[in-house]
């Protein structure tokens, strides 16, 4: 069983990449749980084609504790069971605990069965405490690909986490698989996020290229597979999984110093000088 | 204070909640985990008082109400505290779980306070401090939110001062001697809100603390930001007196130092002192003849471990009226680094005869101060020794057939209940209560 973890800045799309990801792994014929890890609970949509589940901590706070699996779990295309950690109202409790709570829910229930060959976890925006770096602890996902593009703010957001994982994986097995690009069609952004990865020691492992199809199959609540298979964005996600399901490369990250970073960016034009604006 | 220590003499900031027990009809509300209410009161404090030990209401906080907040609840203990504990001023406390998770518990007793309930809250979070520093909070707070309201218009009353001594239940004999303090000064003229305890009128009294024409803190540095805060906020001038005055020539010293500062009459004040001190020496007077009996046989040299406020006064007061020579002074009191000066400057000037150097460590590792007290107690094997300080210290005053005096928590040892050691008649406590020990060992 891998146990990947997506990560990446809020808005990044990561449950969009995750969501199509997985399902061109499970046309692969791979069996596949994805764990949401974000209070606002729409790491599933897609995959359910809407939000037709109760989240872990929604069935927590209403029915005082969890007997069943089948209480927080629901199977979605391709047989993928999908599971919401969920959270507190926004402004309130510990959202870092509650993912904390879940997980530990889900592992005294059984979840986590033999015949699974991935378990995902698409985890929110940033590492802000300990209860978002559970999913990479000890035991959990030892695989984490970054999803980002080439403005600067991802690419920070990417580092820090690369942070956060040198952290985990110094004392732990946790390792980097790779950067996804998920493309916003910033210039010579191929080109840069492939430079970044290299710097980070780490490999760009699929780029994807901006299609509106994208956004068509997210309001029709499916992935692009689901919505049309035979569209070449279709096929790009295929290809992602692929290169998920081939993947051999899996590093402790060195993440850069904000000058390198900087210098970076004004390498690839994203920046005039350190001392202007970016501008993207 | 950050590291492991050994045999704590203090709570976490949590350890306010005995601060409001102590207040007439003063009902504690703990916004905390289970079991924290009862470790606080296990370690300081004897017996529960009105509102205290297990009556204490509390959330009892568990892991749902990490996640998804603690607010409701607390609402819904505030709302039934009000229906079945009749009281005169509640007080929420939050512990370490409600203030990690970050509950508005601002808003929840707001919306108490907006329908005119006795109510304040404190944000403590039993990590950010020791409860020296968080009874300055509580009653900070509840001067803030509750006895402002009553404020307009009022004004300064002559002869009135607010008196801030003994940190109730910290210090074991809190109710006894601010009974002591509240009587003396009363003796010299003054009108008295003591606060705390039996000699309190409670809440009301609480009322007129901005009308005071000054306050007093009898004590090291637990205390100073409650003036300092009354100063700001109402003008009120204070006199810092920097430990607890034990017998008569600290007592009267430390009158005549309110007498100064608070311009009273002065043949009023003397003529008190006076009295008071012929009673005291009266009492010395008739002891000579045991004293010369047990010459050999009485501690000559005395170790503490306590707050700073104790281990001056009763250095003072054990030298320059019984004698009895500081050996170490070790301040356990976790008192911050900028006071500690001001500890030593006292101890330096201790003795008015003849220049004494006693040894102060302050270190509240308690654990390694027994240590060095053992240590240095080789030296005066022959002598009979005695160590002011807790239950903690039972088994090396044992060890060291010392004669132990329990002036600091935790109190197992020993039932108090108006014992004080503090004025004139506290003095006399003490030396009853050092040579009873003295004469229980007698064969």
């Amino acid at each position: 069983m891998r146990q990947i973890a997506i990560y990446g800045k809020g808005g990044i799309g990561k449950s969009t990449t995750t969501q199509n990801l997985t399902a061109g792994l499970a046309e692969l014929g791979k069996k596949i749980m994805v764990v949401g890890c974000d209070p606002k609970a729409d790491s599933t949509r897609l995959l359910l084609n809407g939000l037709a589940q109760r989240t872990v901590l929604d069935t927590l706070r209403e029915e005082g504790e969890v007997d069943d699996l089948s209480q927080i779990e629901k199977k979605g295309f391709g047989g993928i069971r999908c599971v919401e950690s969920g959270g507190p109202e926004p402004g309130v409790g510990c959202a870092g605990r509650g993912i904390i709570t879940s997980i530990g829910m889900l592992e005294d229930l059984g979840a986590y069965t033999d015949d699974l060959d991935y378990v995902f976890y698409d985890v929110l925006g940033d590492v802000v405490c300990g209860g978002f770096a559970m999913p990479i602890r000890e035991g959990k996902a030892k695989e984490i690909y970054i999803v980002a593009s080439g403005e600067m703010m991802a690419l920070y957001a990417a580092n820090n986490i690369c942070k956060g994982i040198q952290k985990y994986a110094l004392k732990g097995g946790v390792r980097l698989g790779g950067i996804i690009c998920n493309s916003r069609k910033v210039d010579r952004e191929n080109e840069l996020l492939r430079e970044f990865a290299k710097e980070l020691g780490s490999q760009l492992i699929y780029f994807v290229p901006r299609d509106n199809e994208v956004q068509r199959a997210e309001i029709k609540k499916k992935t692009v597979i689901d919505h049309d298979p035979n569209h070449p964005q279709a096929q790009e996600y295929r290809n992602l999984a692929l290169a998920i399901e081939n993947n051999t490369q899996f590093v402790i990250p060195k993440p850069m110093t904000q000058e390198r970073l900087e210098e970076i960016l004004i390498e690839f034009g994203l920046m005039d000088s350190i001392k202007d604006n970016y501008h993207i | 204070m950050s590291g492991a220590i050994e045999q704590p003499r203090f709570t976490c900031a949590l350890g306010a909640c005995q601060s409001v027990v102590a207040i007439k009809k003063g009902v504690p509300i703990l916004h905390s985990g289970p079991g924290c209410g009862v470790q606080v009161s296990r370690i300081i404090g004897q017996g529960e008082g009105y509102a205290g030990g297990s009556t204490m209401p509390c959330t009892n906080s568990e892991e749902a109400d990490v996640v998804f907040g603690g607010e409701k609840k607390l609402r819904n203990v505030v709302e039934n505290s009000f229906k079945v504990i009749d009281g005169d001023l509640y007080v929420v406390i939050t512990g370490c779980t409600a203030a990690i998770t970050g509950d508005d518990v601002a808003s929840v007793v707001g919306s108490f306070q907006e329908e005119d309930k006795p109510i304040v809250y404190v944000e403590e979070g039993g990590f950010k401090s020791n409860n020296y520093v968080s009874h300055s909070r509580v009653v900070n707070a509840i001067i803030d939110q509750y006895v402002d309201k009553f404020n307009e218009d009022r004004e300064v009353i002559p002869g009135l001062v607010n008196v801030f001594a003994s940190i109730p239940y910290q210090d074991p004999y809190w109710n006894g001697n601010l009974e002591q303090l509240k009587r003396v000064l009363e003796g010299i003229g003054l009108k008295v809100n003591i606060l705390f305890g039996n000699e309190s009128e409670g809440v009301s009294e609480w009322k007129s603390i901005p009308q005071a024409q000054f306050n007093i803190l009898a004590g090291t540095w637990a205390g100073l930001d409650i003036v300092k805060h009354l100063k700001r906020k109402y003008g009120t001038p204070y006199l810092h007196f920097p430990y607890a005055p034990i017998g008569a020539k600290e007592t009267s010293k430390f009158l005549r130092a309110v007498a100064e500062f608070g311009e009273l009459d002065q043949n009023k004040v003397e003529a008190f002192i006076d009295r008071e001190e012929k009673k005291f020496y009266s009492h010395i007077d008739k002891m000579a003849s045991f004293m010369l009996e047990f010459r050999y046989g009485i501690p000559r040299r005395f170790y503490s471990l306590a707050d700073a406020s104790y281990s001056l006064g009763f250095s003072k007061f054990l030298l320059n009226e019984l004698g009895i020579i500081p050996g170490i002074q070790f301040i356990v009191d976790d008192i911050p680094e900028k006071y500690q000066e001001s500890v030593l400057e006292e101890f330096s000037k201790i003795s008015d005869l003849q220049r004494r150097d006693v040894k102060v460590v302050f270190n509240p590792d308690a654990g390694l101060d027994q240590l060095e007290l053992l240590e240095d107690a080789k030296d005066y094997e022959d002598k009979r020794l005695l160590i002011l300080g807790s239950s903690w210290d039972k088994h090396i005053a044992d060890e060291l057939h010392a004669d132990l005096l329990i002036i600091s928590v935790p109190v197992q040892h020993r039932l108090v209940m108006n014992c004080g050691y503090l004025g004139y008649e506290g003095g006399l406590r003490v030396i009853e209560d050092i040579y009873d020990r003295v004469l229980a060992t007698y064969r």
